[in-house]
């Protein structure tokens, strides 16, 4: 798993790891019983406060994305959690999307309106990967 | 863009929840008529990291130092896991890993590998692995003479000798000055690997806070002998946030916010606030005032302590 954390971002660093372990999972890259890094490991790599880590574990366990088995680490869950989370990605980019929407003075209509002219238009680079 | 003085209405916290592992109460050091720590209680709670910034001369080093006993306050006290600095200072010491800021070096004419089994017969639980592992990481070569050493080997020798019998309270002063960026990529994972194993406090000192990001959980400000603010990261980042906000033409924002005015500025109809308050209060008195908050922003760790240290007007 390969989590990249943005000191800039205002989301606290421990919302930054739960994310990138949804993203994995809507993205495909983690999945049922997959491990995740040991708290130790996963700090040392990204020269964070261990706790910081332990507690995004603390919550993706309380949401019910990953079990811990003890003795041998932390694990993503196989029941309907992960997959919920994952259908919930949608939800979250759009959030982040309203959010500058707004911050820019764009309301709503306006961009759905240009999201759906520039998935459309064959000069955007994403549009390969349109499902 | 005109900033605005601040008001000072508003009072930061000074105060943490215990048990500490570092504190200190209303420690006070003259030196001449110079006043280098003004009644400072700093609280470091077990376990925390706790990053102390300051502009230079603000007292950092004259704290830290006092908690090695290395300096005598005038008054007040300290303790390091509930020991006395100064009356169990040998105990208190024993506790303590701790970096200089400086890179005056004891035993010059010693080689490093020399000194460090020097230094483990002091500690009953030495680990030569350990310190092994310490050295290769940083690369320090057991053979070179003390005297010797560049400003960087010198600043990474000091880290590994405090890093080197896993102390519960690492004291560290400018831990990454002197390094270079990819020494001082190793020296914060090494800080992120002793956390992990030894569930240890740290209480460090920096310029540079940004590049602690990822470790501080706490945050303590200092400004001419004072400390001017003490608290947790998150309500650092829940509480201190920049708000941009526009109005209709000729709109001025509210006469009062009942929060702590940092910086104001405004370009044409668009006015930024950098706040310590409530945000729903805030956000709520920009509105009745006509303005539309466009957006409410936590700063970063660096931008967040360099905005507190700029209120000169605090106390």
């Amino acid at each position: 798993m390969f989590v990249q954390i943005n000191p800039a971002d205002p989301r606290p660093i421990y919302v930054q790891i739960m994310d990138e372990v949804r993203r994995g999972l809507a993205v495909g890259t983690l999945r049922p019983d997959d491990p995740l890094p040991s708290v130790r490991q996963l700090a040392a790599e990204l020269r964070l406060n261990p706790n910081t880590v332990a507690q995004a574990y603390r919550e993706l366990e309380r949401a019910g994305l990953v079990y811990v088995r003890r003795g041998q680490g932390t694990f993503i869950s196989a029941g309907d959690a992960p997959l919920a989370s994952a259908a919930k990605c949608s939800v979250e980019v759009a959030e982040r999307a309203l959010v500058d929407a707004y911050r820019h003075g764009v309301d709503v209509h306006e961009l759905v309106e240009a999201i759906q002219r520039l998935s459309a238009s064959d000069t955007f680079p994403v549009k390969a990967q349109n499902r | 863009m005109t900033p605005i003085t601040p008001t000072a209405e508003y009072v930061l916290p000074t105060g943490l929840q215990g048990p500490f592992a570092v504190s200190t109460h209303a420690l006070t050091k003259r030196f001449g008529a110079a006043l280098a720590l003004d009644a400072v209680s700093l609280q470091v709670p077990e376990g925390a990291v706790y990053v102390l910034a300051g502009a230079n001369g603000a007292g950092k080093t004259t704290l830290l130092t006092a908690l090695l006993d290395l300096v005598r306050p005038d008054e007040g006290r300290a303790e390091v896991l509930g020991l006395d600095t100064h009356r169990q200072g040998a105990m208190a010491r024993a506790q303590i890993g701790y970096m200089p800021g400086s890179v005056t070096a004891a035993f010059p004419w010693l080689r490093i590998g020399q000194f460090l089994s020097l230094l483990g017969g002091y500690y009953p639980g030495w680990d030569a692995s350990y310190v092994g592992h310490l050295t290769e990481r940083l690369d320090l070569d057991l053979n070179a003479r003390i005297r010797g050493l560049s400003k960087g080997q010198t600043r990474r020798f000091q880290l590994v000798c405090a890093l080197s019998h896993r102390p519960p309270v690492l004291i560290l002063d400018e831990p990454t000055d002197g390094l270079d960026p990819e020494m001082r990529d190793e020296a914060l994972g090494l800080l992120s690997e002793h956390l992990a194993d030894t569930g240890g406090t740290v209480l460090l000192a920096t310029h540079h806070a940004y590049e602690v990001e990822g470790l501080a959980d706490h945050v303590g400000i200092m400004r001419a002998g004072r400390l001017i603010l003490q608290t947790p990261r998150e309500v650092l980042q829940s509480q201190l946030l920049i708000y941009r906000a526009d109005g209709p033409e000729g709109w001025a924002g509210p006469a009062h916010l009942d929060a702590q005015v940092i910086a104001r500025a405004r370009s044409g109809r668009e006015i930024q606030w950098t706040v310590w308050g409530d945000k729903r209060t805030v956000e709520q008195a920009i509105e009745a005032s006509g303005g539309v908050v466009r957006s409410a922003t936590p700063l970063g760790l660096d931008q967040a302590v360099t905005a507190l240290m700029r209120t000169k007007e605090l106390r």
